[in-house]
């Protein structure tokens, strides 16, 4: 099973298009959390319905929204197992290994660290994006504070002082939002490659299986999610929100029902497995010609 | 001793298509094994069965007294070079038989000497993409040969290499069959599945012909062909009448086509003493065995399948000439350079 698990993380890193997907994993993230810390807000805050930038609730926005990199964990589980369909590759596989149950396991497991992988790509990046947010924040602050510390006859000290102590919170708010937010986002990419190699497994077939999977995440379970909540908690995209410890306190109350976390991954863990299993006792045990 | 055993091997693609009915054969080692048969006799799915890709409906393939899909390490067992199996086009030679060595265990270092033994080497780092279908195709031999199985399978291997490199398998195929020979052991089974009959006739010392899925014939390519009856012997000689009349005296058949004496099933040491009794002059005398070629469609039933060779004249055209004349096997084959 090493070996095989060795040779399934040697089939990923010997294409180029695993390192575009996480190229474009690093795109959406920096696109979306940009978009999200420059949405209308109030520099003060104070109204209602805005958050203030550089609050902990802007933090949290802009991080929670990093999880959208699970549909990309959704599209790698896909690819590791119908991309050897697609190009042919499954016969030299099967051969070298014809009990293809363990050639499964061994995707599986790949999938689940390959997930794992792209959620920390996606949590680096948005740390990188946070210090970038906080950097702005402190420079922009710097030149309004020193302007009202001069006119008030401050001191060039105090002044300094003052920058550095803000920076200093603005950078602990970050932290504090990003390291709660990231084991969920990491353990959720994990868990939906697995459910993503499941459906795979299942479809066989590439664009069909990225088209259900994309489909039912983004349109379907939104709609039954709106219909029957206690349903919708229930289905992949709830249940990996369901891990995020954030997501209960950004969009508060309203109608997310959601699992608790633990409930989410096994929620999770379930699909990709049972769609593996199933795949692997019908689809996979077709001929191969 | 390595073996392969098929008994009442079946194969049902839904309930019109019976694409092999009751198969029974047996490979043996040290020669090449030719898996004959026209498009369509079942050929690539038996192989598939053999490899564990295609489940048979019912029935058996074992190799070694064990089904594929349960032997402990079948790399090291069974090397096999098959037409739909396929690269990802972005990975470079080398990394694709890095995949199947970690899945076997096989050192990296056996990956150079697979690459060079099919004269790869210079493109192991380029991306499979770019090769052409005769690259492809040595390709998919150097990963056949990472575990230096004891059984290769090679489904019309020769498809889109050019002369040399169809030359270069031939060779290569006949020395690894007898390669373990030469340490004492019985050889290994080479299994080879071609359409092309005058290459396959160059190359194979055992057939198994197949004819819509079914066993058409089984044995030493030898035998068959000299069993066959289209065997003749054709003599140019001024006497004509006098050779028809001695020939049928001997109660054989005696036919005359564009001034030659055909006499069809007959052999040259029957033929040739009776001249040699009657004093009939000889200017030429050609003996004839059965072609390759025409016996798989006596056996298979083919004739007329190739378009623009119509059933009626393929068969006229084979008993005006009594068959065509064919080399015995390998005579025309290079001499073998060693591919070591």
């Amino acid at each position: 099973m090493t070996r095989l698990l060795a040779a399934e993380v040697r089939k990923l890193w010997t294409i180029w298009s695993t390192f575009v997907l996480f190229g474009i994993l690093v795109v959406i993230d920096l696109g979306f959390g940009f978009a999200i810390a420059f949405a209308p807000g109030g520099r003060r805050g104070g109204e209602a319905g805005i958050v203030p930038h550089g609050s902990s609730q802007w933090f949290t926005n802009v991080f929670s929204v990093l999880d959208t990199s699970r549909l990309l964990a959704l599209m790698l589980g896909v690819l590791i197992i119908t991309g050897e369909y697609r190009h042919k590759t499954v016969t030299p596989t099967f051969l070298a290994e014809p009990r293809r149950g363990r050639v499964v396991t061994a995707k599986l497991g790949t999938a689940f660290g390959g997930g794992i992988a792209l959620g920390v790509v996606t949590m680096v990046a948005g740390l990188l994006l946070g210090f970038v947010l906080v950097a702005a924040k402190v420079h922009a602050c710097l030149t309004s504070f020193s302007r009202a510390g001069v006119q008030q006859g401050m001191s060039q000290a105090l002044c300094r002082a003052q920058h550095g102590l803000y920076f200093v919170a603005t950078t602990q708010t970050m932290w504090h939002d990003w390291s709660r937010i990231a084991p969920g986002v990491v353990l959720g990419t994990g868990l939906f490659a697995i459910y993503g190699l499941g459906l795979g497994a299942l479809l066989k077939n590439q664009v069909v299986a990225i088209v259900v999977g994309l489909g039912f995440t983004l349109v379907l379970e939104t709609i039954v999610g709106a219909i029957w909540p206690t349903i919708g908690e229930y289905l992949p995209g709830q249940a990996a929100t369901a891990l995020e410890d954030a997501a209960r306190t950004t969009f508060e109350g309203a109608n997310t029902r959601l699992l608790p976390w633990w409930g989410g991954a096994v929620m999770l863990l379930v699909y990709g497995v049972a769609l593996a299993l199933v795949g692997t006792l019908t689809t996979l045990r077709s001929d191969v010609t | 001793m390595p073996t392969i055993q098929a008994r009442g091997l079946t194969k049902r693609f839904g309930p019109e298509v019976l694409a092999v009915d009751h198969l029974d054969f047996d490979a043996l080692p040290g020669g090449v094994t030719g898996f004959l048969g026209p498009n369509g006799a079942g050929k690539t799915t038996t192989l598939r069965m053999l490899l564990g890709l295609v489940t048979p409906t019912s029935g058996t393939v074992l190799i070694d007294g064990h089904d594929y899909r349960h032997l402990p390490d079948p790399t090291m067992r069974v090397g096999a070079v098959l037409e739909a199996s396929g690269f990802h086009p972005a990975r470079t030679a080398r990394n694709h038989l890095k995949l199947i060595a970690t899945t076997a265990g096989i050192s990296f270092g056996r990956i150079d000497e697979c690459l060079a033994l099919v004269g790869l080497s210079d493109a192991a780092d380029r991306r499979v993409g770019g090769f052409s279908m005769g690259m492809r195709q040595r390709l998919e031999l150097a990963r056949a040969m990472l575990g230096e199985p004891d059984i290769l399978v090679l489904d019309e291997p020769a498809n889109g290499l050019d002369p040399q490199g169809i030359a270069w398998l031939r060779d290569f195929l006949k020395w690894y069959a007898s390669g373990d020979a030469s340490r004492g052991g019985d050889g290994r089974i080479v299994i080879v599945s071609s359409h092309l009959l005058s290459e396959a006739q160059l190359t194979v010392d055992d057939v198994i012909v197949l004819a819509a899925g079914r066993l058409a014939a089984q044995g030493k390519l030898q035998d068959l062909l000299a069993a066959g009856t289209k065997r003749a012997v054709r003599v140019r000689t001024p006497d004509t009448q006098r050779l028809v009349d001695a020939l049928q005296a001997a109660h054989l058949p005696a036919t005359v086509h564009d001034g030659y004496v055909v006499s069809e099933g007959a052999a040259a040491e029957v033929v040739g003493p009776i001249m040699v009794e009657n004093r009939i002059e000889v200017h030429e005398m050609v003996s004839t065995t059965e072609s390759l070629e025409s016996l798989f469609f006596e056996l298979t039933g083919g004739e007329g399948m190739h378009p623009g060779h119509g059933a009626g004249l393929m068969g006229d055209y084979r008993q005006m000439a009594g068959g065509a004349p064919s080399p015995a096997p390998g005579s025309s084959s290079r001499p073998l350079e060693e591919p070591k």
